[in-house]
């Protein structure tokens, strides 16, 4: 295997508030192959924008407590706000959530995707511009030329989406992350995006994170999937085993909670029982046994490691460490 | 490259194609000017300050062609002049011209006017812009700078300082403009709390700016509508403060001319010559008036809040 383009050791990111530290991002390891789709998948809360955020370093008002960002052999964590700035649009660049807020509404699109080549390549307007321009056709955007002149209001969410990915590619940078680039539109949409990340992906060689909650976003997407829960990662693994057996009760509940096109007619879907635990005061042990049908005596008491479970996924997990297979009703 | 196959097909909106007639880009100034333009009342008030600007400005062209008088000088023989000719606007006590001085008054008074929004805006937005993007602790100072200044009894500081600076134009501007940014950082740091949680923000910082460029080209841009607004509404209200502070002797001392100073003298002789309180007091009152009306008028254009989507 080749050198991993991002690495990720034992990340903490902790906020500030009047009640505690919330302990957003809790150890948090990762690594990033170059030319690979990594996902991270987790619910609202589980700390997977902030894990992305804080290898940005925009994590602020949020701070890295511990733990390093490995890029190009120099950890970000300890990077200059000076060299932060060289990094992100050029090497990483990111795309939001919301792609109806994420542009400027006062400039001209193209002036925006611009952006990134005037500030990193020092390019003129002219010349950015037409670097834009054709970028815009690049993702998609019919009659670029045109378009480019047109404010964010006069996009349709999934061309704002478009335009915000073309700003992110025309520095062509190592790694891209995807922080829910769909959730926000919908599915036929989603789908043209998705399948526009993967002509990205395959054509500029660019690393992607996508992050999601959604995981047949991931299933469709991502070689290696990450899950997380409670600012930690419970399970990590190729997408296909991770899907095929997953081996921390988490993940195996989630899978049970959305329909399936495979499964019985009239067959209810099982949520999980419980509420995501508060992160200022986590439960003993391990965050998840609460709401776990498989808890053994040990889960509450030590907080368990994650470790290879199986021949390639790594789970954080006494249960299915000890060997027990995740079955159930 | 990109295969377009799949993509391009599926977002096309509509008959939206080049070659066909298309709605021109329409950026939020150019929709906010068309409203404004509609606004029959707006440009009414808004060209007519234009022109009493102008005329203050070519203030010596009109005393040399148009009244034939020097707003200075004293005629004993002509003084208490009814309106007529040739003093149009009649004379005071000194049988000074009452149109010329009101003509040289305009240029202190809208020059101060004008000099005072301009110093406050670029005080009060600065540190408006710095406390609410930074947040923390120079918030905290600036805020509570903030609340001191807007906690001074205005009447007593323009008191103190008249006595400690003799005011011309420029110090006055300075002194009301001391009381009047307070307000403006207010204005510009809430606007900024609110637009620096939209993603756009973030997405600038992820690009690689650095913080400057983010405060002044992309969040300034985004608070200017209420900075438009407040400085159109605000010209009237300075106009009536310096007229005050003219008119109880803080202000602008004679002999130079200013709308408020010129009541001062007026106000002795309102029985005997009231035209000597009438036109400096309607000059005063149209152009507060018109400062008014023109700024609701741009509150309207600019207002997000009143924008049809």
């Amino acid at each position: 295997m080749a050198q991993p383009l991002l690495e990720v050791h034992d990340l903490h990111t902790v906020f500030a508030t009047k009640n505690g530290n919330v302990k957003a991002v809790d150890g948090v390891s990762l690594e990033l192959n170059p030319g690979e789709t990594l996902g991270i998948v987790g619910e609202s809360g589980s700390g997977k924008s902030v894990t992305a955020l804080s290898v940005m370093r925009l994590q602020r008002p949020g701070k890295i407590v511990g733990g390093s960002v490995i890029y190009k052999g120099r950890d970000l964590t300890k990077a200059t706000e000076g060299e932060m700035r060289e990094i992100r649009g050029q090497d990483i660049a990111m795309i939001f959530q919301d792609p109806m807020t994420s542009l400027n509404p006062v400039f001209r699109t193209g002036w925006q995707v611009a952006e990134p080549v005037r500030l990193h390549h020092g390019l003129d307007r002219a010349k950015a511009m037409a670097v834009a321009v054709s970028m815009l056709g690049r993702v998609g955007i019919p009659t670029p030329e045109t378009r480019a002149r047109d404010y964010p209001h006069q996009f349709s969410g999934g061309m704002r989406q478009r335009a915000m990915i073309a700003m992110g590619l025309t520095t062509t940078p190592k790694v891209l992350i995807a922080d829910e680039p769909t959730t926000a539109l919908d599915v036929t949409i989603q789908a043209q995006i998705l399948d526009l990340l993967r002509h990205v992906n395959r054509d500029f060689g660019t690393a992607t994170i996508l992050i999601t909650h959604n995981l047949g976003v991931v299933a469709g997407m991502c070689e290696r999937v990450m899950v997380m829960y409670a600012g930690r990662v419970v399970e990590s693994g190729p997408t296909v085993d991770v899907f095929a057996h997953p081996k921390h009760p988490y993940t195996w509940s989630l899978l049970r909670s959305i329909p399936r096109l495979d499964a019985e007619r009239h067959e209810p879907l099982k949520p999980i029982d419980g509420l995501p635990p508060d992160l200022i005061d986590l439960p003993s042990g391990c965050a998840f046994h609460p709401r776990c049908q498989f808890k053994v005596e040990r889960c509450s008491r030590d907080t368990p490691v994650l470790n290879r479970v199986g021949e390639t996924q790594l789970a954080a997990c006494w249960v299915t460490q000890s060997g027990v297979e995740l079955k159930g009703a | 490259m990109i295969d377009p196959g799949g993509i391009t097909q599926l977002d096309l909106p509509g008959p939206a194609i080049e070659g066909e007639a298309r709605r021109p880009a329409q950026s939020y100034w150019n929709e906010s000017w068309e409203r404004l333009r509609a606004n029959r009342i707006g440009v009414f008030c808004g060209a007519l300050i234009l022109i009493l600007a102008l005329i203050a400005i070519a203030a010596p062209v009109f005393s040399q062609f148009v009244t034939h008088f020097d707003p200075a000088r004293q005629h004993l023989s002509d003084n208490f002049r009814s309106p007529g000719h040739p003093y149009l606007l009649g004379t005071d006590e000194l049988g000074r011209d009452t149109l010329t001085r009101l003509i040289y008054g305009g240029r202190v008074t809208l020059g101060v006017a004008f000099l005072t929004v301009a110093l406050s805006l670029t005080l009060g937005t600065t540190v408006g812009l710095v406390a609410g993007y930074y947040g923390g602790w120079p918030d905290d100072i600036l805020m509570r700078v903030v609340d001191v200044f807007l906690a001074i009894p205005a009447i007593f500081l323009f008191i103190l300082m008249s006595i400690l600076f003799r005011p011309n134009a420029i110090t006055l501007a300075a002194i009301i403009a001391s009381v009047g940014w307070g307000g403006v950082a207010r204005l510009v740091r809430g606007e900024v709390l609110s637009v620096k949680q939209r993603d756009f923000i973030l997405a600038t910082r992820s690009i690689g700016a650095r913080d400057l460029r983010l405060i002044f080209r992309h969040l300034l841009p985004n608070v200017l509508p209420v900075l438009i607004v407040a400085a159109s509404l605000g010209v009237g209200q300075i106009i009536l403060i310096e007229a005050a502070l003219d008119f109880l002797g803080l202000g602008i001392q004679p002999p130079t001319a200013s709308w408020g100073n010129m009541l001062t003298n007026a106000e002795s002789y309102f029985f005997h010559s009231g035209w000597l309180v009438v036109f400096p007091g309607v000059t005063i009152f149209v152009t507060v008036l018109a400062s008014n009306l023109f700024g609701n008028a741009v509150r309207d254009a600019f207002d997000p809040r009143l924008k049809a989507h």
